[in-house]
């Protein structure tokens, strides 16, 4: 029976657990032998357990590459669970793979990968293949590819172990469904140190910063309390079919959550995947929000396009403009009052490939509180 | 490089001689250690030549031995000097004495001579009666090695001690603990009394608590007959995990020699605090495994292993919650806990430290900072790492507890001696520091047999738990009840 594994990627099949931790000391020793040679030292310093479960090659593929790369910042022990579930009905297997591959950037950190493919029907047992693979006292982080599934005991007994739980929402199927669910799990876990995170949340992270940044203008902080509307433009491919808003979502959640908003009334599609619907302020007066998907090219889909908060103040209408301009790369910031614009700057947008945004993640161990209120907003919506 | 002996080996055709004796010689060997003259006489019931029995150990060493292939010069000249006897009766043992004073003579082994009971227990004190009965004690030195387990409670162990010395002096008895053997465990020894910056900080004023793991992810395997009278608790807390806490626990010896040492670890085994039928529900924890998963295969329950009674109390877990009472450590609890089917085979012991006294840092910034801690590792990846708070390099702060790991094995490039093969070394120089004695052992027991009785008599109930699992919920209420937590080993 082929393996369908590539070797040259994640090395060679090993037979048992203790064969894999001989064969990673091997290298090891191996590495610092080479350096000693080359007059300079490998140091394992691991600072955390990753542990990524990919049920798609291409999925795992990619967490491989990415999770190399950040060993550098984050040098890591990587442990890729690879739910191989399309051979359902064959005989339920574990099979481990291991190396030690060397990043191109550096010589001296030392970093191992771990593949632990899992064939079949084995939803129980994925958690005994991982725990044993654990580097002691470290932190775990769980890196969760596609979207979680709402019951399964391998999510269930691989969450146990994490001390910090990492999703991407551009990821999910039905982020509808599955939001919610990843607030849940906020709340359920509490009374441990378990923090939540998602992707999507670190992707607003400059955008936030933007937003935030207009009402450091003393002149234009009561605007806030007195927002009327509020729009968010998320990328789609060309043909409109890949409707992902839940970047958007977490956008208005956070406002929500920051500024004290209700749900009033549940969400309304609109034209094209958009949707339409109304909250109310801290003080009962409405606002309206809009979300709209929006071909541009070099948008990612599901990556914020846009944003534009529009507020009654003083008897003039205020609105505070962020749009990918003039590239997708920067960001226009413009704040306008009665059609008149009254500033303007242009910054650049940092790249969000995924390793940028896991880097970002893997530096915090505790709960990041503004997501989870911005997720409990969200939900609130739904 | 100890002088010329005979070892005299009772269970010559034993799984311990097969697993551990034999490989171990073998290395000794390959690393010129054994004496210029040295001799193997095996002994058992059942006859066979020397011819077999040195065909045996050949295949035995080329199993299990940890260097491979075999060096078939080495071993050639190691055994010409293998002989066999059969020991079945009187006659038996008479030819015994004959062959071990032919072997004086042919080898050159001066009359020196190391007995080492490699047999089920039950055959020690026949044995012991019968060297002391059949005269085989030689003209030179003679010392006894008696394996693990040393009797089933306080009665048995001193009676059989009895036995032992009615043919054998205390000093010239070496009661084998393997994990004494290991490095790790010399190097705690060593960490603490060699190092001037960590004895300082050893005691109550610092440490916050210590936990000691003991976790195989094995189950019975072949040896339910013996574990089902044994238990975990009289298997490897009664002797590996109290030593290791006396090795933790006890005063900085005046000298390193067998009687300095022990001394200090009989202390600690008497400071410890005796666990009173009132507290046994709260102090220990046993437990026995269910069915569930290692490395991804389904494994069966204990109830369900081949030799294993369907309704057997028998625990494969313990835990435990000791107090040391003495000025270092008054306050400072030991958690202890060993397990069979657990997810991972380690041995290690933390030191967990008290926290900084005043915070500067802000809650935010300090939250992935924990408690020092100094953790021995003992098997696998012998080594030793400390944990401590460090920024973590972005803007701002951020602490997150980072490790420095210290592995034998990359730091000396060499593989650790096996355990036997350190200790076998030991009793034939004569150096029983590494060995228990007479009155450690006793203590052992003092402290372990009220538990046991309780637990006969259904307190606390046999808690279950899944294989593959780090123990019965009860191990971590134990723990919690303190507000404190089990480690990730």
């Amino acid at each position: 029976m082929t393996t369908g594994i590539d070797e040259a990627v994640w090395g060679a099949p090993v037979p048992s657990i203790a064969a894999l931790e001989r064969e990673l000391a091997r290298l090891r020793r191996a590495a610092g032998a080479h350096a000693k040679e080359q007059s300079h030292s490998v140091a394992r310093a691991t600072v955390l357990n990753l542990v990524v479960y990919a049920d798609r090659d291409t999925h795992a593929l990619r967490a491989a590459r990415a999770t190399m790369r950040l060993s550098n910042r984050h040098p890591s022990r990587a442990i890729i669970v690879y739910g191989d579930r399309e051979r359902e009905g064959a005989d339920v297997a574990v099979q481990l793979h291991c190396h030690a591959p060397r990043p191109e950037e550096s010589s001296q950190v030392y970093y191992e990968q771990i593949l632990a493919r899992v064939r079949g029907d084995a939803d129980d047992r994925v958690a005994s293949v991982v725990i044993p693979l654990l580097v002691p006292d470290l932190p775990v982080f769980l890196w969760w590819t596609g979207t979680p599934p709402e019951e399964a005991r391998r999510f269930d007994d691989l969450l146990a172990i994490a001390d910090r739980f990492i999703v991407d929402s551009s990821d999910f199927a039905r982020p509808d469904r599955t939001l919610p669910v990843i607030a849940a799990l906020a709340a359920t876990q509490r009374g441990r140190r378990f923090g939540v995170t998602d992707l999507n949340w670190t992707r607003l992270t400059p955008w936030r910063e933007l937003v935030a940044g207009f009402f450091d203008v003393e002149a234009w902080r009561p605007c806030l309390d007195e927002i009327v509307g509020v729009r968010v433009g998320f990328g789609v491919d060309m043909d409109g079919r890949d409707i992902h808003p839940s970047q958007a979502l977490l956008l208005v959640g956070w406002l929500a959550s920051r500024l004290r908003w209700r749900s009033k009334g549940s969400l309304a599609p609109s034209e094209a995947g958009g949707l339409l619907f109304e909250m109310a302020r801290r003080d009962g007066a409405r606002v309206d929000i809009r979300i709209r998907p929006r071909f541009e090219r070099g948008i990612e889909p599901g990556d914020t396009s846009g944003i534009r908060l529009q507020a009654r103040h003083a008897g003039s209408l205020f609105e505070f403009v962020l749009k990918r301009a003039p590239d997708p790369h920067h960001v226009t910031a413009a704040v306008v009052v009665d059609g008149a614009t009254r500033s303007i700057r242009v910054v650049p947008l940092p790249s969000a490939g995924i390793e940028d945004l896991l880097r970002e993640e893997l530096a915090i161990v505790g709960n990041d509180h503004v997501f989870e209120e911005a997720l409990h907003a969200l939900v609130t919506l739904a | 490089m100890p002088k010329p002996a005979t070892l005299v080996l009772f269970g010559g055709s034993g799984d311990l001689t097969r697993r551990k004796l034999l490989p171990a010689l073998y290395n000794l060997a390959l690393q010129r250690l054994l004496p210029a003259s040295f001799a193997v006489v095996g002994a058992a019931r059942s006859a066979q030549s020397d011819d077999a029995f040195r065909r045996e150990l050949h295949d035995a060493v080329a199993e299990f031995s940890r260097t491979k292939p075999i060096n078939e010069e080495v071993w050639g000249a190691f055994a010409r000097n293998v002989r066999f006897v059969a020991t079945p009766d009187d006659a038996g043992y008479d030819a015994l004495r004959a062959a071990l004073d032919r072997v004086d003579v042919e080898a050159g082994t001066n009359g020196n001579r190391l007995f080492y009971l490699a047999t089920p227990p039950q055959a020690y004190a026949p044995i012991v009666r019968a060297i002391g009965k059949h005269e085989l004690r030689g003209p030179g030195w003679s010392r006894v090695v008696v394996e693990k387990p040393f009797g089933r409670d306080l009665a048995t162990a001193m009676e059989l001690t009895g036995v032992v010395h009615e043919v054998f002096r205390e000093d010239e008895v070496f009661r084998i603990d393997h994990y004494l053997g290991k490095e790790t465990v010399q190097n705690i020894l060593v960490l603490r009394f060699a190092n001037g910056i960590f004895e300082p900080i050893w005691n109550r004023q610092y440490v916050d608590h210590v936990q000691i793991t003991v976790a195989e992810s094995l189950g019975v395997e072949e040896r339910a007959d013996y574990y089902e009278h044994a238990g975990a608790m009289r298997d490897i807390v009664q002797n590996h995990l109290l030593q290791l806490m006396a090795l933790v626990g006890m005063e900085p010896p005046a000298a390193f020699d067998d009687r300095a040492v022990r001394d200090e670890k009989v202390k600690v085994l008497r400071a410890l605090r005796p666990i009173s039928d009132r507290e046994v529900g709260a102090r220990t924890v046993r437990g026995q495994y269910g069915r569930g998963y290692i490395e991804g295969r389904a494994v069966p329950a204990y109830r369900e292993e081949k030799g294993v009674a369907a309704d057997s109390q028998t625990e494969s877990f313990v835990a435990l919650r000791c107090f040391i009472d003495n000025w270092r450590w008054e306050g400072v609890p030991f958690y202890i806990r060993t397990g069979k089917r657990l997810p991972k085979r380690a041995t290690e012991i933390a030191i967990r430290f008290r926290i900084a006294p005043h915070r500067i840092f802000t809650k935010d910034a300090s939250e992935g900072l924990e408690a020092n801690e100094l953790v021995l590792r003992i098997q696998p990846d012998e080594g030793i790492s400390l944990t401590f708070g460090a920024k973590v390099p972005v803007q701002g702060l951020r602490i997150r507890t980072v490790n420095m790991d210290f592995v034998y094995g990359a730091s000396f490039m060499v593989d650790a001696p096996d355990a036997y093969e350190t200790l076998i070394l030991d009793a034939l120089r004569g150096d029983a520091t590494l060995f228990t004695r007479r009155d450690e052992v006793e203590q052992q027991w003092q402290f372990v047999d009220p538990i046991l009785g309780a637990w006969s008599r259904g307190v606390p109930a046999l808690a279950t738990y899944n294989a593959g699992s780090w123990g019965p919920t009860e191990a971590d209420t134990l723990i919690e009840r303190d507000d404190r937590a089990w480690r990730r080993p």
